[in-house]
């Protein structure tokens, strides 16, 4: 049935099945799933082009339409992180992460939207490599700024803490990237499996408007999960960077 | 699509060539342009106070310059009032003496006309009464006669209107 319908909804007959074999490493295969990095590099490519369209004629006096949206975007992701990490030279160092976060994510979860497209977040290979990415930049701006200091944090309050603290910051990368990858998978999923629930309505008597309405919930829960990966992110990685640590 | 492959990797370098792009076209330029945009408006802000500090101390100074005027305006007026009064009252002063220079003058003439009248008055009458007597010596003369005319002679001199 789900297939049916996922078939059904297949317009342009962009499928791409099982995955791509890009050779070996070693005894380890290099293999990649295709649907994911497709919709990616489109992502990619509709972010890059926004970017490049809002900052072309950039105006100082009269900024015209996608410049103020951009300048909107940048300053409300400038202010989240602002808020999080007051030493504002540590801010402007790590200010483009959440920003490419935030943009990158957004695009990703809309995308995923659209019949055929998956959206690459609703792949667990895509949020762990967020969150990853994340946990390597954390660690690695605590070190840098805290230097020796950095490491007796894992011992408070007390020594045998030292297992709860490596746990903690363990989780909050799976904590991340299934949280992402929960809600853009479920939302995709449930939107295939009201469309198939309904096939007789679908097309008379209304039966569409439960899947426009969790259509319009998914696109909120879209922007929703990107802006909370990018705040939870930025708190991370100010509690690793800021003097008083925790 | 739970199991892990290559594709986690290919995402982080993903997000790593995506993280550069942005930085390089589009964070950079916004944030010097936010900058710039903080500046002008800084700017501006700094200018306008100056100005309108520059506005109001025009306006003290011309307000002191009005004010310093009008003073300068009424003293000359209560000056120029005070010299005017003083050259009337000099010129009221010059028109009584001349007018009592004047009438001076005519009186003086009138009594001096006056003289000159009586006396040819006196002259007259007297070559009238020899006249007369010469007339009323032709006549018969007697004393009571010449005695009215006399009389009547020198009563009509002195109707006279001298």
């Amino acid at each position: 049935m789900l297939e049916h319908t996922e078939h059904a909804l297949n317009f342009w007959g962009f499928q791409p099945a099982g995955s791509w074999h890009w050779g070996m490493i070693g005894n380890i295969p290099i293999d990649v799933n295709p649907k994911t990095l497709i919709v990616t590099w489109l992502t990619m490519i509709l972010v890059a082009l926004f970017a490049v369209v809002a900052t072309r004629n950039l105006s100082l006096k009269k900024p015209n339409g996608i410049q103020t949206i951009f300048e909107m975007y940048y300053d409300f992701v400038v202010g989240l992180v602002k808020e999080q990490i007051s030493d504002p030279v540590k801010a402007t160092a790590f200010m483009s992460i959440p920003l490419t976060f935030f943009i990158f994510i957004l695009f990703s979860n809309l995308l995923g939207l659209i019949p055929t497209l998956t959206s690459p977040t609703a792949d667990l290979n895509t949020t762990v490599a967020f969150a990853l990415s994340t946990f390597f930049i954390f660690e690695f701006l605590g070190i840098y700024y805290q230097k020796g200091k950095f490491f007796k944090h894992f011992l408070q309050p007390f020594i045998p803490f030292l297992p709860i603290n490596i746990m903690e910051d363990l989780s909050k990368p799976i904590t991340l990237s299934f949280r992402l990858y929960g809600n853009i998978f479920a939302g995709e999923m449930l939107l295939i499996v009201i469309l198939s629930m309904m096939p007789p309505v679908i097309n008379f008597c209304g039966g569409f408007i439960l899947s426009v309405v969790w259509l319009a919930y998914s696109i909120f829960v879209g922007g929703i999960q990107a802006f909370i990966f990018t705040i939870l992110s930025t708190v991370y990685v100010a509690q690793k960077v800021s003097d008083s640590g925790h | 699509m739970l199991e892990f492959n290559a594709t986690l990797l290919v995402q982080i370098v993903n997000f790593i060539i995506l993280l550069i792009f942005l930085r390089l076209v589009a964070y950079k330029p916004i944030a010097g342009l936010l900058k710039a945009r903080q500046e002008l408006i800084a700017n501006n802000i700094a200018t306008s106070e100056e100005q309108r500090k520059q506005a109001e101390e025009l306006h003290e100074q011309y307000l002191a310059e009005m004010r310093k005027a009008r003073e300068e305006a009424q003293a000359i007026i209560a000056q120029a009032t005070k010299v005017s009064e003083g050259q009337a009252q000099e010129i009221i002063a010059a028109a009584r003496e001349e007018a009592n220079r004047v009438k001076d003058g005519a009186l003086k003439e009138i009594e001096r006309e006056k003289e000159k009248a009586v006396r040819e008055l006196k002259d007259q009458v007297a070559v009238l009464s020899v006249m007369v007597a010469g007339k009323i010596i032709g006549k018969t003369m007697t004393a009571d006669i010449q005695h009215d005319m006399v009389e009547q002679f020198i009563r009509e001199a002195g109707d006279l209107p001298c």
